[in-house]
């Protein structure tokens, strides 16, 4: 028995796929009602949830001081992490909203495997390449802080500005996602945390590894945990 | 794109602009294959003609999110395998379904493609008869997930990334749900083999 004749004994003659029966009462008075109706774009959702979810860190980045060691970190260091959250940010929301070319909806796989991406390359630059300014950078002892409660803060602010992306993106995907929501979520969740990540990188005086690392790619992790776990049930409909 | 595809698109497109004539002409398009694709699934031609009209129900009211010139069916089929594990969930809390008079409902038999088991009394066009009632049969007994990945990829053409999008998962998963669901196949129909060749 080979898979040809498993295929054999399944496949019926080509196109051949029967008849339907015709549509029923309610459908042809529904579509005998029906109005012309304005279609989504590709990029329609990806730019409305990133308009209204960049307002906050906007306001943050503009009302919150400085992290003081910014100046004597090397700039190429502060550019290259900079960059790196942004495109994960990008990365993310567009694999969360984007349909591809010729798709009307996004691909879940897609979605789960370029923010699963993102976070790891986000994961691995801070565990190699954080960078600090001896003197100048803080470590949560100097705040008489413990390495959790530095986290707790943290995370809690990545969280913060991640609920932003997540509330929006799930009214985006209201009716778009009928499968593969928790996929889509993790991307949409990882999406905000990257933000919230962008943002801290900015604002956080605390430049431990320890801490970036559990704190700030922890609260993207989080945060794609928690988008996952809301759009598991978005789909039913 | 292919051309049914394109077609597809053209249709959808006109629908979404409200014109009546162009609902039917997708009706026509796409509803024996929904149709067939929701019967290898629920194994039920009843069932799947009531899911079908609920697809269809559900394409309508969310014409609004489709992307014009993109292809329509793997959107279609995507909301027509959420309206049937909707079907399935709803099956499973109602544990016996009954016919007004109290009896159990005989369901109706349906080949794969969609055509009705009685439609194909005269086997003689087909490879192997046999083949097939045995393939149908080890198909049932397949995982859900394996079957869902066969019908889509072997009986219905669907790309592996189009299948994937459809039952929400990852290409590989597909891949490999669709691998295993004919190594499966293979030892049922393996097994069967030896035991028709025995004499009754």
């Amino acid at each position: 028995m080979t898979a040809r004749d498993v295929e054999g004994g399944l496949l019926g003659p080509p196109g051949e796929f029967g008849q339907a029966p015709p549509p029923a009462a309610d459908l042809l008075k529904a579509v005998g009602a029906m109005k012309p109706v304005r279609t989504r774009t590709r990029f329609g959702a990806f730019a409305l949830v990133g308009l209204l979810g960049l307002v906050w860190p906007a306001v943050a980045l503009d009302r919150l001081p400085l992290r003081r060691d910014l100046s004597a970190l090397p700039a190429w260091w502060v550019v290259t992490a900079a960059a790196l959250w942004g495109v994960a940010f990008g990365l993310s929301l567009a694999a969360a909203l984007v349909p591809r070319r010729g798709d009307v909806l996004p691909a879940p796989g897609r979605a789960s495997r370029l923010s699963g991406a993102a976070m790891a390359a986000v994961l691995l630059f801070v565990l190699v390449a954080t960078a600090q300014a001896p003197g100048v950078s803080l470590r949560p002892e100097d705040l008489h802080w413990t390495l959790l409660r530095s986290c707790v803060h943290c995370a809690s602010f990545v969280l913060e500005i991640a609920a932003v992306f997540l509330v929006v993106g799930l009214l985006a995907l209201r009716r778009l996602v009928p499968m593969g929501g928790p996929r889509i979520g993790m991307a949409l969740g990882a999406a905000g945390g990257a933000m919230g990540g962008l943002v801290l990188h900015f604002i956080c005086p605390i430049a431990d590894t320890s801490h970036v690392a559990l704190a700030h790619v922890g609260g993207m992790g989080l945060a794609a945990a928690i988008g996952a776990l809301l759009l598991s049930g978005a789909g039913r409909r | 794109m292919d051309a049914e595809a394109i077609e597809a698109a053209d249709v959808m497109a006109r629908y979404c602009r409200g014109e009546a004539a162009a609902f039917h002409r997708l009706y026509a398009l796409l509803a024996p294959r929904i149709l067939a694709y929701l019967k290898g699934l629920l194994g039920d031609q009843a069932a799947a003609e009531d899911t079908l009209q609920v697809t269809f129900l559900k394409v309508h009211e969310a014409r609004a999110t489709y992307v014009l010139g993109a292809n329509p069916i793997p959107w279609m089929y995507t909301i027509a395998h959420r309206t049937c594990l909707d079907e399935l969930r709803r099956r499973k809390r109602s544990r016996v379904r009954l016919t007004p008079d109290g009896t159990l409902h005989s369901e109706p038999a349906a080949h794969l493609t969609g055509v009705a088991a009685d439609a194909h009394q005269d086997q003689t066009d087909r490879p192997d008869a046999a083949a097939t009632a045995g393939a149908l049969a080890a198909l049932d007994r397949l995982p859900e997930n394996q079957r869902q990945a066969l019908l889509l990829t072997k009986v219905h053409g669907r790309s592996t990334a189009e299948a994937a999008m459809i039952t929400g998962t990852t290409p590989g998963a597909i891949k490999q749900r669709a691998h295993r669901a004919y190594v499966t196949l293979r030892d049922m129909l393996g097994k069967a083999e030896p035991a028709k060749a025995e004499p009754s």
